[in-house]
């Protein structure tokens, strides 16, 4: 009995100084890593926008996006991120808007699709097939849209159109009623 | 002189993937290109050779008993800290080897050497045991994601080397999950026809 008790102290203690270790090193690289996920967030929603030189975040409970500003304060367009799982992966893209909702570009920022076929929209020529594009556009050629789709890998091109397309609308829904909201208050200030 | 023969039984004698067939599911897995094995080599050497020291080190104080678990903890130890530190220092390589650096813990390499060498041998000895087969993990990654990445996509170390011609119908299946398994194969094959010359 008591030796089991003794083996099992050992392992207690190999396991607290090795939790302990961690712990210590969690705190000193997780700030490092937000700051880098930050950092890399901003510098994809500058490529999608680069009209825009400041952000404001607006988050509602199922979306959230950017609404990107220029130095007049005039808004230039919104930024969001897509994303759904693709054939291996979840596809994440950096998409931005014009203030009409047309595509104005789009960045896939993340993604570990099969090599030399998904991954594949990793390739300079992928992105621009979506530029000025609006909501209704989004459909890949095999399901009698416009956009073509990567040889081999229309998953791959499926997924990042329709999550997209998911997001966009998910966006259309949430603008209009800020925008009647905003109006209802200015019509209040007036009064 | 017998720790020179530690460190070079790792590369060709007893490599770890061609000859003694540990740890193929992170070969399989990264050899897609020269980029992922090269980082995914260092990071298990990484590993390797910092499990092998601790264990070492503590193999009077841990009974026989819960040695595993014991090994177990360590090794997992050292992957988090790879982890963590690759995440805040090299993203791009992070984003690129994602998922297959949890799986380093349950790299049979790293444990049988744990349990084969390190446990039975002194720190230098287990150092040099770890480093040496690192080395032989990466190099065996190296060479098969080299045939692979050539073949299937017509790039070495994302470089193009082959005709354009060739790069856009490539010999897909290479870099596909089959190709993985012909190549090692065959590889596999070739070494023990040499082997069995001498």
């Amino acid at each position: 009995m008591k030796y089991y008790i003794k083996l099992g102290l050992i392992l207690l203690l190999i396991t607290s100084v090795a939790s302990g270790i961690l712990a210590l090193l969690n705190n000193k690289t997780q700030p490092i890593i937000e700051e880098n996920q930050r950092k890399e967030a901003e510098q994809a929603r500058k490529e999608v926008l680069p009209e825009a030189t400041v952000f404001e975040e607006v988050t509602t409970p199922d979306f959230s996006y950017y609404i990107g500003k220029n130095a007049d304060n005039q808004i230039v367009g919104y930024t969001f991120v897509a994303s759904k799982f693709g054939y291996s992966s979840e596809v994440k893209t950096m998409v931005g808007v014009n203030p009409d909702l047309t595509i104005k570009k789009i960045k896939i920022i993340s993604q570990s699709e099969t090599p030399g076929l998904g991954a594949n929209c990793m390739k300079p020529d992928f992105a621009p097939k979506f530029e000025g594009l609006k909501l209704e556009k989004l459909k890949v050629d095999k399901d009698g849209g416009d956009i073509k789709s990567i040889t081999g890998a229309t998953i791959t091109t499926r997924t990042v159109t329709n999550s997209i397309k998911e997001a966009l609308e998910k966006l259309m829904n949430i603008l209009p009623k800020n925008n009647i909201f905003e109006e209802k208050s200015a019509e209040e200030v007036s009064r | 002189m017998s720790l020179i023969k530690e460190f070079t039984k790792g590369f060709v004698k007893e490599n770890p993937v061609f000859i003694m067939a540990l740890g193929l599911c992170p070969t399989l897995a990264v050899s897609s290109s020269v980029q992922n094995a090269i980082g995914m080599g260092f990071a298990a050497t990484f590993v390797l050779i910092f499990s092998n020291i601790i264990i070492s080190l503590i193999k009077g104080f841990i009974p026989s008993k819960i040695r595993i678990p014991a090994y177990i903890v360590v090794i997992a130890s050292f992957v988090t800290i790879v982890d963590m530190v690759m995440h805040a220092f090299l993203p791009p390589l992070h984003k690129s080897l994602g998922l297959f650096i949890p799986l380093i813990v349950v790299n049979c390499i790293i444990l049988g050497r744990a349990e084969a060498f390190a446990s039975k041998n002194n720190v230098l000895k287990s150092f040099v045991d770890g480093l040496g087969m690192g080395l032989g993990f990466t190099l065996a990654l190296v060479v098969i994601a080299t045939i692979r990445e050539i073949l299937g996509a017509g790039q070495f170390f994302g470089i193009n080397v082959l005709p354009k011609s060739y790069i856009e119908k490539p010999m897909l299946v290479a870099i596909l999950a089959p190709g993985a398994f012909l190549i090692m194969g065959l590889l596999m094959g070739l070494m023990n026809i040499a082997k069995k010359k001498k």
